[in-house]
């Protein structure tokens, strides 16, 4: 397909399918259909991937091979898997409520599907629909997911299920505040809630927002993976606590809704994070193909570049899983509400200070920061060495002034009661043991 | 019991918590344990992968395990080297082993003699435990514990080997992909 792409006339497929629909209907439903089934057919199988790719590599951080049975390197195991839970008996608790435990995979997925409706994977055809508030479309459908793992909870009957619900619906709920206060500080430089405009204004300036924006990133990040209930931030499917959390008591088909939504949602995240940080589809030079005439060519380089940022955010989401432990409860409420979302607030307070700055800054003893302002805010090489100094010093502004704030009372005062633990034989006043350092009071005693 | 002070974070460490050194430190271990297990050419000998693949490579076993019985035979003769003497079923401790013997007519120097033979050896793997006593009182080294391990069967009684099984083997498949 890719070939036929690069090779064929630009027009021919449109001239194919001029012969059998009026052109406002191939403008307006076919090439939209083509483009949704050919998303939803690469978004479910990179889902199923997805999980092969995650045994890989969690077997490979713990020197493992993983799934190495069926097919070349288990390349097969997918497949698999997806027929074991098709073939899965179905079940549905007795004093389960039926119609809500029925409908609530669905609204999981769907909630996790179509963000991908307005997600830019490539510059001109690549492009399902760019809506003028995609950002707000992403933010707002994707928190519906929330919903359907309240419903799963509830209608479970079970108190493992309604406490994974409960878990969930207080997690995710409040992180959404870090990661929407997050993305303000990127819509600042792109002026816009498009989504393909977001991707446009980094291109025209040719840098990602990453650099401007180092404190939003990582705030954005650290909330979607916790948005997403993935490790180490999985409380509501714990399993030493929980069994399975909200899906508890599914089984089969439905419990693998559950699972599609959970992988969809992290490519929904890590788009949205490539797409307003990283990018998007912009990469240095690819542009030289279209200016060269080469137009399917450049689109579908682009589409590359694109997939690539995402796999590494992807693999970002993997590399965090398989290291670090999970959090307590109340460390989870402690990193959204005491440190992601004061820190978020601090970034926009402080991203709205340097834009002034910089454009305060134009013009004053020659200096001149401000390209131009028509696509996003344009700056020159002083403007952006000088807004990347101050997205650095935002970042540790940031963590400096929450750590001042937050060293007193952190973890519910659990820290400054670990100071004074109780120890049996050990006189009092002497370190105790537990230090890694070589304790020097101690020997002294 | 007494009130001890735990050492309050200095300043390099307070600055190693707020760069979250050691959370990086960690992720630098996975991702070397990454690389190191994706680049690995062999995974059998190789220094990425620690497991075993079991079915694709035989494990090696130590020397004096014991494992699953087999009636050794003459290598020239093939005739089994069991004289039914009895011995290793009054040596089995779990009272696992039959030696059903039979007097068979032999012509001695002229004269006709009846001899002891082995008629059906019953070896019940499901209750043996592998001491290999019965392999020690075997006066013609004809019942030996070998060093194969797969033993595991379908059904109870598949547990229970004969004769035939003894002498030949049990039929397994051989994983070798």
């Amino acid at each position: 397909m890719i070939m036929l792409a690069l090779f064929a006339p630009v027009n021919f497929i449109n001239d194919l399918l001029s012969r059998f629909f009026a052109p406002e209907t191939i403008n307006n439903v076919v090439w939209p259909v083509i483009q949704i089934g050919v998303v939803v057919t690469v978004v479910a199988t990179w889902v199923a991937y997805g999980t092969y790719l995650e045994r890989k590599i969690s077997a490979f951080m713990q020197a493992r091979l993983g799934p190495m049975r069926v097919g070349p390197w288990g390349l097969l195991q997918p497949i698999a898997d997806g027929l074991k839970l098709l073939t899965k008996e179905d079940f549905i608790p007795e004093k389960a409520d039926r119609w809500i435990f029925f409908f609530a995979p669905y609204i999981a997925v769907v909630a996790a599907f179509v963000v991908f409706s307005v997600i830019p994977f490539g510059p001109d055809w690549a492009v399902i629909t760019d809506v003028n508030i995609g950002l707000l479309f992403v933010i707002a459908v994707s928190s519906v997911g929330v919903l359907a793992l309240i419903l799963a909870g509830w209608a479970s009957n079970s108190k493992y299920s309604l406490l994974g619900g409960l878990r969930s619906s207080a997690q995710m709920v409040s992180y959404e505040v870090g990661m929407g206060l997050a993305l303000i500080g990127g819509i600042m430089f792109a002026r816009t809630l498009s989504l393909s405009g977001i991707v446009a204004a980094q291109a025209f300036d040719s840098i990602w927002f990453i650099v401007y924006q180092p404190a939003g990133f990582l705030i954005f990040l650290v909330s979607g993976i916790a948005e997403n209930n993935r490790a180490p931030f999985d409380l509501p499917e714990a399993e030493s606590e929980l069994v399975a959390g909200f899906h508890t008591e599914y089984s089969g088909f439905r419990w693998s809704l559950f699972f599609m939504a959970e992988y969809a949602a992290m490519v929904v995240v890590s788009a949205v994070a490539t797409t307003v940080y990283l990018g998007g589809w912009y990469f240095p030079f690819v542009y030289k193909l279209e200016v060269s005439g080469w137009h399917n060519a450049y689109v579908i380089v682009s589409f590359l570049v694109f997939i690539i940022k995402l796999s590494l955010i992807l693999y970002l989401y993997f590399w965090l899983r398989w290291t670090l432990p999970r959090f307590r409860y109340d460390q989870l409420m402690d990193i959204g509400w005491k440190w992601l979302i004061p820190s978020a607030l601090i970034n926009i307070v402080f991203t709205a200070f340097s834009v002034f700055l910089v454009q305060a800054l134009d013009g004053w003893h020659g200096l001149r920061t401000i390209e131009s302002m028509t696509q996003g805010l344009n700056l020159t090489a002083t403007g952006k060495v000088i807004m990347i100094g101050l997205g650095l010093v935002g970042l540790l502004l940031t963590g400096g002034l929450l750590s001042l704030i937050n060293w007193r009372s952190r973890d519910f005062h659990l820290k400054s009661q670990r100071r004074n633990i109780r120890l049996v034989s050990v006189p009092s006043g002497t370190s105790a043991v537990a230090s890694t350092r070589p304790a020097a009071a101690a020997t002294e005693s | 019991m007494s009130l001890v002070k735990v050492q309050k974070p200095d300043f390099i460490q307070k600055l190693k918590r707020f760069f979250l050194f050691d959370l990086l430190k960690g992720l630098g271990l996975t991702l070397k344990y990454n690389i190191g297990a994706a680049t690995d050419k062999d995974s059998v000998a190789g220094k990425g992968i620690y497991t075993e693949q079991y079915p694709k490579v035989r494990p090696d076993v130590a020397p004096r395990f014991h494992g699953a019985p087999r009636l050794n035979m003459d290598p020239e003769t093939h005739d089994t080297l069991c004289i039914a003497c009895n011995l290793c079923a009054l040596a089995c401790p779990e009272d696992c082993i039959d030696v059903l013997a039979m007097d068979v007519e032999v012509v001695v120097a002229g004269k006709p003699r009846r001899k002891k033979v082995l008629d059906e050896f019953i070896f019940d793997t499901s209750r043996c435990m592998f001491c290999a006593l019965c392999q020690e009182a075997c006066p013609t080294s004809c019942l030996e514990l070998t060093q194969d391990f797969e033993l595991a069967t379908y059904s109870r009684a598949g547990f229970v080997w004969n004769r035939e099984m003894l002498e030949q083997g049990r039929e397994t498949v051989k994983y070798t992909s």
